[in-house]
Formats: C-alpha cells, structure tokens, sequence
C-alpha cells in the first residue's frame, strides 16, 4: 500500500469549497473524528479569523474541522511541541494532526525520545515549501504588493513564485527570490529546507501534480496506516480518488526536484559565506550574536528536540551562573551539542529568539555536517536512534580516534 | 604564540585506562608538561559534551580525552560513545570558529604510561602553536 498515489477530492461541496485543494485534507480529518478512529484532530485555526496568528486547536467535534480548512502559509506554529507539551505526548488520546515536513520530523524525533506516543499518532502530511513570519508577511504585503494585508484570502508558492489571492478573487504574483533578496519572503531555514514532501508522515498530500485548473489534492500513501485511513473514507464516500497519469506522478517529481534545487541554492549561500571566513572571523560572527543573548529560554522552550525536564542550562546545575546576562559562552555552545545531531530545521529557535540570532543558519549547518559523518537524517524514521546513542558493529572494531574524521 | 604562554589543558581521563597510565607514568617518573590537569571520570562514557564545552568557556587552552582501547572499555562502549561525542564536538567548535585540534581523543591504557606522556608533550606543543584559547578574556 506504501507509496502508492491517488488524485483525490471530497465529495463534500461545502468542503470543497472551503479546502483550496480539494478539501481532502479536511475531510479525511473530519472522516477520521466522525468514524472513531482517532479521539481528536490537531490543525492549526486563525485566532478571530486573523491569518497571521495560527492556533493549533484541538478539535472534538467534526464540524469544527471545517474552521481549518485551508492553508495558512504566514502562521507557522510548533505542532509537535504541542503535542508533546500540552497533549501528553499523545499517550492517552488518539490523534489526527496535520503536519508540514518539519513538524512531522520533530515528532519522530520526539516519538524516538519517547516523548510522543506515534501510535496513538495519524500525521497527515502537507507538502510544504515555506512559510513565512507573521510580521515580515504584514510587512512585505504593504511593501511589497501594495495591498492591506487584511484583504489577504489566500497565500501559495509555485514554481519560485509567491502567489496572493485577495478578497474580490484577484491575484498577484511576484517572484519569490527577488522577495527574498530585500529581506522578505519564507523564513530563513525553510529557504534552506530540503524536505518538501513528508514521507515519513503517513500521508503526503499536496498539489503538485493536479492537472491544471482542477481543485483536487495529490495524496501519497506513506504507511499502512495511512491506506487505511484513505481507503476507509473512500469506501465510506467522503473523498473521491482516482490514479494519477504518468504526466502528473512526473510532475509532481519534476517540482520536489526544483525545490530542492533552490534549496541547495539557499544553503549555499547562507553556508558556503561562513565557510569562506576565516576562523577568526567565524568566532566574531558568532558570537558577536552570542553576546545578544538575553537569556529568555525562547530558544530551548520552542525546540523540538530540547525535551528534558531538567535542563542543564538552568542556573542550580552549576554550568550556567543564575542572574547573568549575556549568559556565559557554554549556554549557546551546550545547547547547540544537545541538539545539533536531530535539529530538524523547523526554525521555531529563530522564530522564538527575541534578540534575533540566526540560531537555525547554525544549527542546520552543524547538523548538515553531522548528517555526513554519521550517514543520519533526523526524522526520517522512528527506527533509526540519534547518531550520538547508536554504536555499530564495525565501529567497535575500529580503533581509530579520529575514525568519523578521516 | 606569544612568549611565556603555558597552555592549560584539561585532561578528563578513565578510571581504568587513561588515569591509570597516567598514574603509571607518575610511579615510573617519567616526565611530563605540568600543563595538564586531570580530571578523573569512570569511563569516557561518562564526559558529557557540556564538560568540555564549559572547560572551553571557563578557559582551558585544550581538552583531552583518554579512555581506553576500543574493545577495552569496561562499560563496553563508553568509549565508543565518547568518540562519537568529541566528533560532534569537533564540528561543532569549528562552525563557531574555534579551532577543533583544541579537542583531542587518545586511547591511553593501563600500561601505556609512555604513550600518556607522549600525547601530552605533542599535544602541549600543538596548542602552544595555536596560542590562547580565544574565549578567553574579551574572546
Ligand atoms: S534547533 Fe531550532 S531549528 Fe533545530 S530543531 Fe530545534 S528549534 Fe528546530
Ligand atoms: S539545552 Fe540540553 S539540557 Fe537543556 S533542554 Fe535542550 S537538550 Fe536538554
Ligand atoms: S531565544 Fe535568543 S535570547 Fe532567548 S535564550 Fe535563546 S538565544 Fe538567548
Ligand atoms: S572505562 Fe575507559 S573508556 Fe570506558
């Protein structure tokens, strides 16, 4: 069932019409609520309708699903946080959540730290290829396009452009690179983020691969358990699916491919500048950032990947002193070694940092370069541990100290 | 480097390999730089990045880890573990522009007191070359 792919769309009109493409990630969340196979959905709503402030909403009743129909691109909330924080890690309830590439990765994350319980977990997968911050959108709306932001009914990004739909049904495009050279456009990590697709949910769905001026979603099956829930509200008549031509399948490849090609691009650019500096150079740059620190906990609250319930950071463990600000050096740099092997890129650090430290440019960059010494991608596969906890075989026959280096 | 700079080097050393060749190369008079000092731990297992993180911070010139042989651990795989660590350790100093030679793995055992006092002088002469950790003072 794995990897197979259909072009779907829900049979409901009212759906439908709400969902931008299809309405099929609404209706299988509402499905899922209606026929009992999960407790509760997770999706992100506007907070009194305002499409800069997304709330991740715990939804009981199906028709409420419908309040969270469609995508908005400049409200990136930390779904997996969430659930670990505040739903217990999924222990005791069974839950829909949709989820972007990053939040599924910092799920399996969490999932292989047993802080999320992923099978009592339906990660229903939305393609992504950026989301931008609520304030630079606001901005780069009057700016940019000369539009209220409040008029904004509709947000996509195809083929290097970003695409706004305003509330008289009009649209206006502009490319998204040139966006991004003047400081607007997505966030910074998700520029460099090379994951639009999430497989490791159990299904993908975007619009990639839709034949033109269809309103429909193109939705790969990425486990067992998300055929199930696919074929069950197919038989059940709530979404319609039929197999995609060879046309769309290679479509669809044909832009992932693309977007991580601009990724690469982004990468480096970000990474390749600091590669050139000198050593010394680096050190300034860093740390000139370091010393911004204002010591919030922002940073280590919003990551994924920071789970522990006592943190070596807090004053009373002795490597941190209580009451300074800047904090010492070693509170970055210990933050950066506990997380560096699983950063997923998310960028909810940056997003949360007050000071405004790159903190995802670097802990992508050390994660790129651990992900090539240790042959591990984080959050790929709840089956495969974090580099720093996983001995081999071979390894243990190999007594070279710089083994990983050479 | 500057005349008159005495590097000081951390050495976290295993209970059973690395602090026992060091204590072999003490019994055995062998000599070696006072620069280092040693901080015994059970196992390199047990170093946890943010020790030599916070040596670097509170002003160490370097940091040396000595375990045991792999294959000799007594913990089995602390030593393995450790290696995985200081590689992650290493690139991580290097992206924020500290020098990764600054960390260094050695696998000394019980009866490699020469092999301590070795690792010792060269790595003393390394750091000597690379000057003042850079996080000292102002960094
Ligand atoms: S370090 Fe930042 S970018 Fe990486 S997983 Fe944590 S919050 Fe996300
Ligand atoms: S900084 Fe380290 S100790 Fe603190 S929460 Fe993050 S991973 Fe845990
Ligand atoms: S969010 Fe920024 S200011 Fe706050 S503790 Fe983290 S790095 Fe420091
Ligand atoms: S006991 Fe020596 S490295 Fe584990």
């Amino acid at each position: 069932m794995t990897g197979e792919m259909y072009i779907a769309e829900a049979t409901d009109e009212r759906i439908r019409e709400r969902g931008e493409h299809g309405g099929v990630v609404t209706a299988l969340l509402k499905f899922a609520l209606e026929s009992g196979m999960v407790d509760a959905v997770l999706a992100v709503k506007k907070r009194n309708g305002n499409r800069y402030d997304g709330v991740p909403s715990l939804i009981t009743e199906p028709e409420e699903v419908l309040e969270c129909a469609g995508v908005l691109h400049c409200a990136p909330v930390n779904v997996a946080r969430c659930v670990k924080e505040y739903l217990d890690g999924a222990k005791g309830v069974r839950l829909a959540v949709v989820c972007k590439p990053c939040d599924a990765r910092a799920m399996i994350e969490l999932a292989k730290r047993e802080q999320i319980n992923l099978a009592n977990v339906i990660m229903i997968g939305v393609n992504c290829t950026g989301t931008l911050a609520p304030s630079v959108a606001r901005k780069m709306l009057v700016e940019e396009f000369g539009v209220d932001p409040e008029d904004v009914v509709r947000e996509d990004i195809d083929d290097g452009k970003l695409i706004i739909t305003l509330g008289d049904g009009s649209t206006r495009e502009k490319d998204l690179k040139e966006l991004e050279e003047r400081g607007y456009g997505r966030r910074e990590n998700c520029r460099r983020c090379e994951v639009s697709v999430p497989r490791m949910a159990d299904l993908a769905c975007g619009k990639w691969g839709v034949p033109e001026g269809r309103r429909a979603t193109f939705v790969e099956v990425c486990s067992e358990r998300g055929g199930e829930l696919l074929k069950k509200a197919a038989e059940a008549g709530v979404i319609r699916v039929e197999a995609p031509s060879k046309e769309a399948i290679d479509e669809r490849e044909r832009k992932e491919r693309e977007a991580l090609e601009r990724s690469k691009e982004w990468q480096e650019r970000y990474f390749g500048e600091l590669k050139e500096m000198s050593s010394e150079e680096r050190r300034r740059y860093w740390f000139d950032y370091f010393d911004r620190c204002i010591k919030c906990f922002g940073c280590r609250d919003a990551c994924p990947i920071c789970y522990c319930k006592e943190c070596y950071l807090e004053a009373w463990r002795g490597f941190i002193r209580g009451g300074e600000v800047p904090p010492e050096r070693a509170f970055p740099l210990i933050r950066l070694a506990h997380v560096a092997d699983s950063c997923v890129n998310c960028g909810q650090c940056q997003d949360a940092c007050p000071a405004e430290i790159p903190l995802s440019r670097l802990y992508q960059a050390v994660n790129k370069e651990l992900q090539r010494v240790f042959k591990y991608v984080p959050g790929m596969s709840v089956e495969e541990r974090p580099p720093l906890t996983v001995i081999t075989e071979e390894e243990l026959r190999n007594d070279d100290p710089l083994l990983f280096l050479r | 480097m500057g005349e008159g700079f005495e590097p000081k080097i951390i050495a976290f050393t295993c209970n059973w390999c690395a602090y026992a060749g060091a204590d072999l190369a003490g019994v055995s008079r062998l000599k070696y730089p006072p620069n280092v000092r040693i901080i015994r731990v059970m196992c390199t297992g047990r170093i946890d990045p943010t020790f030599v993180l916070k040596a670097f911070t509170s002003g160490a010139d370097g940091v040396l880890i000595g375990g045991c042989h792999i294959g000799d651990c007594h913990y089995i795989q602390g030593n393995a573990l450790a290696r995985r660590r200081a590689t992650m350790l290493k690139k991580l100093l290097e992206h924020v522009g500290i020098e990764p030679e600054r960390l260094r793995l050695e696998w000394i055992s019980a009866s490699e007191g020469g092999k301590f006092v070795e690792t010792v002088k060269d790595f003393v002469e390394r750091i000597r070359e690379l000057g003042p950790n850079p996080l000292k003072g102002s960094g």
